[in-house]
């Protein structure tokens, strides 16, 4: 047996925990737990839920890494691994740091043990409860508490507050775990307090529904499709406490149908899916182009092509999200590169959708929308979605005004005006149309909304800009959720590149990027194809001299990732 | 005495978009009786500018154009989708859903029964011509067998499907049948499916003239149904009825409607929070 004494400590200014096993044993909450036993340290803590698709067995890992300055993306390489079965402990033995070590249930898994490998008899002490099962991940944070030297009242409060149901035995499981773990694994980790106070955990998902919240969203329409069906979930669950209607139709279909019905009654809606169930909302995103339909929709991006790998993260769909609907019309389409731009942008870009009277794609992937990390939201910086509304000194009511700017003011229901949508070409009242000098006027005003919006968009922020001033060496081009991982990377590797994150994709902020043109481009991006840096060379005329993509459903990894830029720069 | 020319009174019910039915169409039918039955409502109290509509995309559709009342034409098989979202948004209007029988059982099949299984409070009228005219003439979901259309050049190798016990099935609470050639009874059965609270089903069979004229055929084989079924299996067993066809409302009963289930009596677009509430709201979900 081996003991630490409090002198052998290692001090930590990143930590990262590991925490495997079976689906069903709550090892996504053992993550979860863990997270926020970090944040209320007062340090930033990033989250990312590794899992299958099957609902009991297979194997399931969540990883947390906590720093006290900003962290952005999880390591793979932890510093404690918690493995509750024999092949989290196969798969995650070389996942430990030179200093850190691998906790595993010693009742379902065998290995010799040492220094770096230790035993702990977790299902034999879980069977003294009922639903041995069911309470095996809450080893995790207990190891996890006794590693890093959380006294045991902490441990306590957390168990009650995160461990509610059943608490009483899980509270004396939870403090039996961390006894024996005191005792074999010992203190063995320092983790500072931070200076900041605890913050929230929130994933991007729920971000998102927070931000078209603070913006003002009255209704919300999905079908359930990884990795955004926790939008539905979130939204379901604070529905009354934020006074929003949830619907779960019978398919995308009928939710992007019933959306932009409900939006043309004068709701701000908001729908969500992915690259399949997204394909079949496209005859009605392209609906809402032909009849200025203000819709927020959400693209949650997983490997495809069709069914792919749902439960893991890619950047392959971001010409499917540029090229959304048949036909001509003004798209919005940005991508969010953290969990507080995903607040901010879903907010922005329902704003937009209203500002402009048509659809609005917020393009992210699993990596960030079911990945999580501390936070500081404020809704009050949200912006409310507001359209433009008909006056009545204006006299009669035209649906599709032909105006200077193609933005036709808008009128809802009951009303004593004639307010006519219409998907086919219409004239100015909304009846149809085959009239060619109509059809032109319509094109034109449609076109013209869409230069509107540009002219509207370069007042907003569409680029991020990182390390400005290194006015003379390579930029890193990335977007979306491999920016947190481009920006740990560089961070971890003490590297000094300019790094340019454009948040919009349509319009693309070439007004933004062209100062860039001479500079040595560098692309980051999870895809097979290039399809980033291929949007890159099209828009801005800006050719990456080497690209870095990543395509096995996996997030990049900062420390592999730092070690390749390191290369190149 | 020159006899003074009175002009014809505008038919404020009437848009000025040319009629592009074929003369003789059941169409106008059903838009005279639904223009009668608009009227009936004002009467009893349901103001116009209360009523919206919405449609799909074939010959039928064209009633959108031609009906002077707000509402959004939609697409091929999906404004039942379009008028759930409508009347979730605004539950104080009247929404009704004019589909063909292709929109309805064909393209959109899924959203009739699950509006049905929902009760969602919207009607939806289905002209029902067993045909899809507007692409010249091809077979639908409830054409007969051996019906020859340019895709079923040697007759339909499918049976028709039974609109009325699908949605009976599926749980409608208000089912109806009707033919233009009875306008008054067709005028009543709209009123009564308006005003019926949850999900009101008229499907009406409607001759086409170009392609499949059943004026003969229908003028031959309905008869007036005197009174609503008593329970379910009766209505089935009227709607299953092939000799003679039962025009009539044929089923109509209470259940609780999907809106008031979802969210009680709020009107999502008039009963919103205050910013500040709402982000009071967001606040304490955020507080650790």
């Amino acid at each position: 047996m081996i003991h630490f004494t409090k002198e052998a400590k290692i001090m930590k200014e990143t930590f990262t925990y590991l925490v495997g096993g079976k689906a069903g044993e709550g090892v996504k909450k053992a993550g979860q737990v863990a997270a926020r036993l970090f944040a209320d340290m007062g340090r930033s803590a990033i989250e990312m839920d590794d899992y299958m698709s099957l609902i009991k067995g297979g194997h399931n890992f969540s990883i947390v890494s906590t720093a006290v300055r900003e962290i952005t993306s999880h390591y793979l390489k932890a510093d404690l691994v918690v493995a509750l079965d024999q092949r989290s402990l196969d798969m995650h033995k070389e996942h430990v740091t030179e200093d850190g070590v691998i906790v595993f249930n010693s009742d379902a898994a065998e290995a010799d043990e040492g220094k770096k490998v230790i035993g702990l008899p977790l299902t034999t002490e879980a069977k003294k409860y009922p639903e041995p099962a069911l309470r095996l991940g809450l080893g995790g944070p207990s190891v996890l508490a006794a590693a890093i030297g959380l006294d045991k009242d902490r441990l306590k409060a957390l168990i009650e507050k995160e461990y509610a149901r059943g608490v009483e035995d899980n509270l004396a499981y939870g403090l039996a775990i961390y006894d024996l773990a005191r005792e074999k694994v010992g203190t063995r980790f320092q983790v500072e307090a931070g200076q900041a106070k605890p913050m929230p955990i929130v994933t991007g998902n729920e971000a998102i529904a927070l931000g078209a919240a603070a913006a003002g969203l009255d209704m919300f329409f999905a079908y359930p499709m990884t990795p955004v069906s926790s939008i539905l979930h979130y939204l379901a669950a604070k529905s009354k406490a934020l006074d929003i209607a949830v619907v779960h139709p019978e398919n995308e279909l009928a939710v992007m149908n019933m959306a932009v019905g409900a939006a043309a009654m004068g709701a701000r809606v908001m729908v969500s899916s992915s690259g399949g169930g997204f394909a079949l909302m496209q005859e009605a995103l392209s609906l809402a182009g032909m009849t200025e339909t203000p819709v927020l929709c959400i693209l949650g991006s997983r490997p495809g092509p069709s069914t792919g790998v749902p439960t893991y993260t890619s950047q392959g769909d971001l010409r499917f999200a540029l090229n959304q609907g048949h036909g001509e019309f003004p798209r919005i389409v940005a991508s969010p590169g953290n969990m507080v731009e995903a607040f901010h942008l879903a907010g922005e870009l329902l704003g937009l959708a209203w500002r402009f009277q048509t659809p609005a794609i917020l393009l992210t992937e699993k990596h960030l929308a079911e990945g999580s990390m501390t936070v500081e939201l404020d809704p009050s910086e949200v912006k409310p979605a507001e359209g433009l509304m008909h006056k009545k000194s204006k006299g009669a009511y035209k649906r599709y005004l032909d105006t200077k700017d193609g933005v036709s003011p808008l009128l809802f229901p009951p009303s004593k005006e004639l307010i006519k949508w219409d998907s086919y070409e219409h004239d100015e009242l909304g009846v149809t149309t085959e009239d060619p000098k109509i059809i032109t006027k319509m094109n034109d005003k449609r076109r013209r909304k869409a230069e509107a919006l540009v002219e509207h968009v370069k007042r907003l922020r569409t680029v991020n800009i990182f390390g400005e001033g290194r006015a003379k060496g390579p930029v890193i081009f990335t977007y979306g959720s491999t920016t947190m991982s481009v920006l740990e990377a560089v961070r971890f590797g003490e590297l000094q590149p300019t790094i340019v994150q454009p948040v919009y994709l349509d319009p693309f902020p070439v007004w933004e990027l062209s100062r860039f043109k001479d500079r040595k481009a560098l692309v980051v991006e999870q895809s097979s194809t290039g399809v980033f840096a291929s949007l890159l060379k099209e828009k801005a005329g800006i050719e990456a001299t080497w690209t870095f993509r990543r395509y096995d459903g996996r997030p990049f990894e900062p420390a592999e990732l730092a070690a390749e830029l390191k290369g190149v720069l | 005495m020159a006899k003074e020319s009175t002009p014809k009174p505008k038919d404020d019910l009437i848009t000025y978009a040319e009629n592009t039915w074929c003369p003789g169409c059941g169409d106008f039918g059903i838009l005279t009786s639904f223009k009668n039955a608009v009227k009936k409502l004002e009467e009893r109290g349901t103001s116009r500018d209360r009523i919206v509509i919405t449609a799909g995309i074939g010959c039928h559709g064209k009633i959108h154009d031609y009906l002077n009342l707000s509402g959004f034409y939609s697409l091929h098989g999906r404004s039942m989708a379009t008028a759930q979202g409508m009347k979730l948004a605004n539950p104080e209007l009247k929404v009704v859903a004019f589909c063909g029988d292709g929109d309805a059982f064909g393209e959109g099949l899924e959203h009739m029964l699950f509006a049905s299984k929902r009760n969602a409070d919207i009607t939806v009228i289905v002209h029902d011509n067993g045909v899809y005219g507007l692409t010249t003439g091809q077979f639908t979901p409830t054409s007969e067998r051996g019906y020859r259309g340019p895709s079923t050049p040697f007759g339909s190798i499918e049976d028709p499907i039974n609109p009325l016990v699908l949605m009976l099935e599926a749980g409608a609470t208000f089912v109806a049948r009707g033919f233009p050639g009875n306008q008054a009874q067709l005028t009543d059965i709209f009123v009564q499916a308006v005003e019926h609270e949850g999900f009101s089903f008229v499907d009406v069979l409607q001759p086409c003239v170009s392609f499949n004229n059943t004026y003969k055929k229908y003028n031959a084989v309905t008869e007036a149904l005197q009174a609503p079924a008593k329970d379910l299996d009766e209505a089935l067993s009227i709607s299953r009825r092939t000799e003679k066809l039962p025009i009539g409302v044929i089923y109509n009963i209470e259940r609780p409607v999907f809106h008031r289930a979802l969210f009680g009596d709020k009107v999502p677009v008039r009963d919103r929070p205050t910013r500040e509430t709402r982000h009071e709201a967001i606040r304490k979900i955020l507080k650790v």
